[in-house]
């Protein structure tokens, strides 16, 4: 159980491929934390720094007090889940999990002793004679997961767990991976780029993009107040919509503008733009946010290109000039193409984005 | 109806398919079958047209008076008649030919037993049969071939240090190539090959000379070196792509989880490639095991086996069944060697396949 702390960690392969840039991050005691960012961003390499397998280029890397930047991995009390596993296929299950205790020296009845323990808590005590040649995928997970808590780290690494299973099993597995860490209580790293495996771990996500932190919070700040136009973006599904507004203040209030929209704005999110100086924004609302009404009430009138039902409701696209905007609906009734229909934002869950910086203007 | 036309190029297909196989088969086995016939068969069968399939297992004898003493013949199953293969009255001279000329070892006192047969039974000729020793070949090679068990067990040496030395050096290299980027990697790792580019025997002569200059020539370890030469180039490759095939990040856990770089080798790395190091222990044995035409050049006093078989089939001792028994004898430790490494290599980790 320790903290882990990155310090100005930035990572060059070669002469110039920037892989991880200025990265500052610290993990608390038992956390939970999420690598979240789309392919390429650097997470990977983030995580194989605090491993030790990859160099730091400069920066430094703490765990609790402890430099372990210039380390060997051996020395550095973590553990870690690869994509692939990585399990050794010349060992038995029970050999994999004893690997590190028997480096350790530890006595023989004291390795027996946590094999079972952790073999017990990965659910795969009946598999531990068995070679990984003669194990199914998620088994072999469990044997990853198994030989990684065995050690008792300090830090936990999980690269991408459970990308290779199929859907049902990742999902269930998620639940498992979660009650392993509060059960063994470790401070834990993981890494992946589906968003929704984030938001259901996660005590908090680092957001990553071409090797900078873009934002760090819990699930539910990121998704609901995200930071820039590409967090808003990049989480959920569908993710949130966009349209480039011009602010009008009028007699009655500061009114959002544009061709379809005319926007009064409450007091209450009006008060976001006192220290706004420009004069256009990129508003974004995410599309449980757009509510269906009658069309007195509608803030917004189109016609439907397509509905998505989905079972629990249905996604309706509707086309704005050239962006679409999508809509999630009550699943009844399902709204035919074409159809007229109107709509009025939460307003309380608007976000106004500066279209220069696309940082977020409200907070 | 309509599905005959399907049948039939099934039928086709399939038979094309098999007459493949077949012929496939028929030319690997049908030399084999040959040689290992051949090895037991007598001198005179070998030297007979047509030569026999199989060999026999005894020989039928007719004994009679002739003017110079007594004529032995011999039942020719071709021809179905007896063919007189000698006239002597020396009953030495009879024992030695029955048995080195016709495989049947018959004793001088027996003999002279049938000779009474025939004085004494007032007959005409009497008739006899002998029993085959189908071992004799065998134990003949190695009773006129110059020092055979002395030669295997060279070979033995020979071939067992060729593995030490092309292994260790070829994985270490094949381990380089495979894990580390460096300038001129694949230039090197091409030219590597260069070296079996060219004949043996055109380098052999430089060889000797070198091999004589480091007081290696006529030595084990000399052509130990020589062979090596040639299946580095083998064993780089082949240990090359073994270790490109063990995933790095196996090597990476196993550092994770609490081992040395030198660990890591030993428990993770080298055990896993260990089936691939077999198979190119397997080749490099092979070709260490068979050559000739340099062990011919390259040694005076001490040949290695094959070349003691070479030389059976040369000068005054060649026959060829000899030389079939002393190929058979010769390919004997390649067969073991071959089955149980691929035993081995199919029993691992539970049937594991890499
Ligand atoms: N060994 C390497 N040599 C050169 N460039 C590398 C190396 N490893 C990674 N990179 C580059 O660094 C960047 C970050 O890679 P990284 O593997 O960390 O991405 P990632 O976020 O884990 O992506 P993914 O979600 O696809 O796994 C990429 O642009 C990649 O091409
Ligand atoms: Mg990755």
């Amino acid at each position: 159980m320790a903290t882990l702390t990155m310090q100005n960690v930035t990572k060059i392969f070669g002469r110039d491929v920037i892989a991880v840039k200025d990265f500052n991050l610290e993990v608390k005691e038992k956390e939970f934390l999420v690598l979240l960012g789309p392919s390429g961003c650097g997470k990977t390499t983030a995580m194989r720094m605090v491993a030790g397998l990859e160099e730091v280029t400069t920066g430094e890397i703490f765990i609790d007090d402890r430099e372990v930047t210039e380390l060997p991995p051996r020395k550095r009390n973590v553990s870690m889940i690869f994509q692939n596993y990585a399990v050794w296929p010349h060992m038995t299950v029970y050999d994999n999990i004893a690997f590190a205790l028997k480096l350790k020296k530890l006595h023989k009845d004291e390795i027996d002793r946590r094999v079972k323990e952790t073999a017990g808590m990965a659910k795969i005590e009946m598999l531990l004679e068995r070679y990984p040649s003669q194990l199914s995928g998620g088994q072999q997970q469990r044997v990853a997961v198994a030989r990684a808590i065995a050690v008792n780290p300090d830090i936990f690494l999980m690269d991408e767990p459970l990308s290779n299973l199929d859907a049902k099993l990742r999902v269930s597995m998620r639940t498992e991976l979660k009650a392993i860490h509060d059960k063994a209580g470790s401070t834990t790293v993981f890494v992946t780029h589906d968003q929704s495996e984030a938001m259901s771990m996660a005590d908090r996500i680092v957001i990553m993009k071409d090797g900078e932190v873009i934002q760090v919070g819990s699930p539910d700040d990121v998704y609901h107040r995200s930071g820039s136009i590409f967090v808003a973006d990049f989480i959920g599904t569908p993710p949130t919509n966009f349209m480039d507004v011009k602010i009008q203040k009028e007699s009655n209030g500061t009114h959002l503008v544009n061709t379809h929209l005319n926007l009064l704005l409450e007091p209450e999110m009006a008060k976001h733009l006192n220290g706004y100086d420009k004069n256009h924004i990129v508003l974004g609302i995410r599309p449980e946010n757009i509510v269906l009404v009658g069309e007195s009430d509608a803030a917004l009138s189109a016609s439907c290109l397509v509905s998505e039902p989905q079972g629990s409701h249905q996604v309706v696209a509707i086309q704005l000039d050239d962006n679409i905007v999508k809509v999630v609906a009550p699943p009844n009734p399902i709204i035919a193409p074409g159809t007229d229909v109107h709509l009025i934002f939460k307003q309380e869950t608007l976000r106004f984005f500066d279209p220069d910086t696309t940082l977020a203007i409200n907070d | 109806m309509n599905k005959n036309p399907i049948k039939l190029g099934k039928l086709v297909r399939r038979t094309i398919f098999y007459l493949f196989i077949v012929t496939l088969a028929v030319s690997i086995i049908l030399p084999v079958f040959f040689l290992v016939s051949l090895s037991f068969l007598s001198t005179r069968e070998s030297y007979s047209f047509p030569l026999p399939l199989l060999p026999s297992l005894k020989t039928e004898y007719s004994l009679t008076h002739s003017d110079r003493g007594y004529l032995l013949s011999v039942y020719d199953k071709f021809d179905k008649e007896y063919q007189t293969v000698l006239d002597t009255a020396e009953l030495e001279k009879m024992s030695v030919y029955m048995k080195n000329q016709i495989g049947t070892p018959y004793s001088i006192p027996k003999i002279e037993e049938r000779i009474a047969e025939l004085e004494n039974g007032g007959k005409d000729t009497i008739f006899f049969s002998v029993r085959k020793n189908l071992l004799l070949n065998y134990t003949t090679f190695f009773q006129i071939t110059r020092d055979a068990v002395p030669a295997l067990l060279r070979s033995l040496q020979i071939a067992g240090l060729t593995i030490l030395i092309s292994l260790s050096i070829g994985s270490m290299a094949g381990y380089a190539f495979a894990r580390y980027v460096f300038a001129g990697r694949d230039v090197l790792k091409f030219s590597v090959l260069f070296v079996r580019m060219f004949p043996g025997v055109a380098i052999a002569l430089h060889m000797a000379i070198i091999l004589a200059n480091m007081g290696f020539y006529d030595k084990p370890i000399g052509l130990a070196l020589v062979y090596s030469v040639g299946s580095i180039a083998l064993t780089v490759w082949i240990t090359a792509s073994v270790f490109m095939g063990i995933p790095e990040s196996l090597e990476e856990a196993a550092q994770v989880f609490g081992a040395t770089k030198w660990q890591t080798f030993l428990r993770v790395t080298f055990p896993l490639a260990l089936p691939g190091l077999a198979a190119a222990a397997m080749y490099t044995f092979l070709g260490a095991w068979t050559e000739t035409v340099s062990a011919i050049l390259l040694t005076q006093f001490n040949p290695t086996f094959s070349v003691v078989v070479y030389q059976s089939l040369l000068g005054a001792v060649g026959n060829v069944n000899l030389t079939a028994a002393g190929g058979l004898v010769l390919a004997i430790p390649s067969l073991i060697f071959t089955f149980f490494i691929r035993k081995y290599i199919q029993q691992m980790w539970g049937g594991m396949t890499i």
